[in-house]
């Protein structure tokens, strides 16, 4: 359900077919919980999940402490003065996670492959795995710990990077009893590093089909951007309540050679939507616990200047006219963690004002400036972390632009076009989770569009209904 | 590259040596250890326990227990059972084994000391006719059901002893998961098992309502 922002920025006659294959064959999907933390610190999911991936207010302080507290044996080396050299576990912080799925569409989509013989595609996709993965997942030195994702997906075929986050961090006890917890975050996802769940990297739905269809339009710091970049930002996090943290995000792409020598880097014009400088992300969050329950307010956003390089369809160099998007954030998230029940509900509105001075001047967009906005809101409910569900509404809204968001082509098929140049979409998602073991969950989910890509009903100038793209999808996660 | 580019790419040196200076500033990983057990154990306690029990042993979250004035002699034998996994209630499995696991025994008498010295909070008011009820039954049991006083062992105002835990303004919730697992032989006490066994849910809420009650 959640909106990838496939690139407003190619040209329309690049779109349908990019974005068709993008979004029909998925994108990344998120990252989650990991056992090596249990075997390193000895503590079942419940201290840190509520069920997993949502994280408890221990959890939140483990992850701000940089996933370092451990109670494992270690290999040790001392300097004559004394001085720590090692400590080095004895046991690597390994997990593996597998995702298999099975989803259907209420109405099939157009078979393109053969412009001479058109028909239907096979309903009912089974991606078995949908995505394996593999992590490291805890302390690595004093201070020093990783949550580093290794991700084999169905769609691509081969492993990649997936979520990392490389955090220093150290706690200072204040006078009164006050801590400060004070780190760096090296990672490749704008809020992947975040504390709560309402942020996007870790946010609802925490698993989602990659053989749906998703709409055109999304922010940037939606997961536009995941694993396309490396943020470097400092952070503190006051009594478990107050939290702050500025960064910088740099583009790092995976897959990417530069033409004229062959190697890695620099880049140029034949890499796609490339972050000019670096693009400053920023978040402030306020926590409140009493009881049993727990209430977060916070504000997030990042400005982001991209240089489309190749993405208007021909390669350019990187300079010259750039797009530029300004995401600024609310989020809360509220928690109730009980020995039996537990309620959490959480929401986030991202609004985007977008500056596409460079797409303009290529004529790949309608308007020099458009807006985005999205807003997500869940409810989930557990009881004894065994049967629960999610049901979560959402929204995006925005400015029509008929290059941002085209009609189909003469002979296009549709499906991933706007009859009327809006970003639009709405509607809600339901799933039911069963858990026979903590790192074991079956979910059935339901989405269901009441409008897609501007209208409910032809949305796509061919016909086609927003509830045509509902989707079911069967799930069974686990993590070992 | 305008202005405002090379205001931001300047930053990231910028970043990066503030990344750089506070990864040297925790590189000398001996700091901790110079410290006396005292300190080690102080910070421990606001740092890592105190995330759920509260930096200075008074929780908020009635899931996790008051440490706070707690007796050191029982909570040493708390934390060395739960280190050899031998307390078997549902939390200390799921989160005290994995917490005390590493603590080494001068460090578990220095968090006893720690918390023992705290300050103890408030209670909490509850319906007096319930409070009435539970003092009745902490003071004198319940002869016909075979349920011997509390404060014989526990002492008149809950205060405890070395060998028996403080209960006075413990939290309610977590009286009656213990005496959950006093019923199941969870936690296996053979006293705390035959007390829990005769006591009704209702009569269990009102000595933990009184006990929650008192300051």
């Amino acid at each position: 359900m959640r909106p990838w922002s496939c690139s407003r920025l190619i040209r329309p006659s690049w779109l349908a077919r990019f974005c068709g294959l993008l979004l029909l064959s998925g994108a990344a999907v998120p990252a989650w919980a990991v056992p090596s933390f249990a075997r390193q610190t000895g503590l079942a999911c419940a201290a840190c999940h509520t069920v997993f991936p949502e994280l408890t207010p221990f959890g939140r302080v483990f992850k701000a402490s940089g996933y370092t507290l451990d109670n494992l044996q270690q290999v040790q080396a001392v300097s004559s003065r004394r001085q720590e050299m090692l400590e080095l576990a004895k046991t690597p912080a390994l997990s593996i996670m597998a995702q298999v799925s099975y989803t259907t569409l209420k109405t099939r989509v157009p078979d393109t492959t053969n412009p001479a013989a058109p028909g239907l595609t096979q309903n009912g996709t089974a991606g078995f795995p949908q995505q394996l993965s593999l992590f490291y997942a805890g302390k690595i030195a004093p201070h020093f710990g990783a949550f580093a994702q290794l991700t084999y997906a169905n769609d691509s075929g081969t492993i990649g990077i997936d979520n990392t986050d490389l955090r220093f961090a150290d706690v200072a006890v204040l006078p009164h009893k006050q801590t400060l917890i004070y780190g760096i975050s090296l990672n490749n996802n704008p809020t992947v590093q975040d504390l709560w769940n309402s942020t996007p990297a870790f946010g609802f739905p925490y698993a989602g089909s990659n053989a749906n269809v998703s709409p055109l339009a999304g922010t940037e710091i939606d997961g536009a951007l995941a694993q396309d970049v490396a943020g470097l930002s400092a952070y503190a996090f006051w009594n478990d309540s107050l939290y702050l943290e500025a960064g910088l995000y740099r583009s790092a792409k995976q897959g990417q050679t530069n033409v004229l020598t062959g190697q890695a880097g620099p880049l140029d014009g034949s890499a796609s939507n490339v972050i000019e400088g670096g693009a400053p992300y920023w978040r402030a969050a306020y926590e409140y616990d009493w009881g049993a329950n727990s209430l977060e307010v916070g504000l997030y956003g990042a400005n982001f200047k991209l240089l489309p390089g190749s993405a208007l369809g021909t390669a350019t160099p990187l300079q010259g006219p750039d797009n530029r998007f300004n995401d600024v954030a609310e989020d809360f998230q509220y928690q109730y963690i009980g020995e039996d029940q537990i309620v959490s509900v959480e929401g986030t509105r991202i609004h985007e004002k977008m500056n596409l001075a460079a797409s303009y001047a290529a004529g790949a967009v309608g308007n020099v400036t458009d807006d985005l906005t999205t807003d997500r809101i869940w409810a989930t409910y557990y009881y004894r972390r065994q049967i629960g569900g999610t049901l979560g509404w959402f929204s995006t809204t925005g400015s029509s632009d008929a290059g941002l968001y085209p009609a189909p082509a003469a002979d296009g098929p549709g499906v991933v076009t706007s009859a009327n140049g809006s970003p639009d979409t709405r509607g809600l998602v339901g799933e039911v989770n069963y858990l026979p073991w903590l790192n074991v969950k079956l979910s059935l989910q339901y989405t269901h569009y009441t409008k897609f890509n501007g209208a409910d009903t032809n949305y796509d100038g061919l016909g086609r209904n927003a509830s045509d793209n509902d989707t079911m999808y069967l799930l069974l996660w686990f993590a070992y | 590259m305008s202005s405002i580019d090379r205001r931001t790419t300047r930053l990231i040196p910028l970043l990066a040596a503030t990344a750089a200076l506070a990864l040297l500033a925790a590189a000398p990983g001996a700091r901790a250890q110079q410290q006396p057990i005292t300190v080690q154990a102080r910070n421990t306690a606001i740092g890592v326990c105190g995330t759920c029990h509260g930096p200075d042993g008074n929780s908020r979250n009635p899931m996790f227990p008051r440490l706070a004035g707690q007796h050191a002699g029982y909570l040493v034998r708390q934390l060395k059972s739960f280190k050899d996994q031998t307390r078997g209630d549902p939390y200390a499995v799921a989160y005290m084994w994995g917490m005390a696991g590493g603590l080494s025994d001068p460090m578990i008498d220095a968090l006893a000391q720690y918390y023992a010295r705290q300050k103890t909070g408030p209670g909490r008011s509850h319906d007096p006719a319930t409070i009435a009820r539970g003092k009745d039954i902490f003071e004198h049991g319940i002869p016909a059901q075979g349920v011997p006083a509390c404060a014989a062992c526990h002492g008149p105002d809950a205060l405890g002893s070395d060998m028996y835990p403080r209960l006075a303004g413990q939290h309610a919730e977590y009286i009656m998961k213990q005496l959950a697992s006093f019923q199941s032989n969870m936690r296996d006490i053979a006293v705390m098992h035959g007390v829990a066994l005769n006591l009704q849910q209702p009569e269990m809420q009102a000595v933990a309502d009184y006990l929650e009650s008192l300051p």
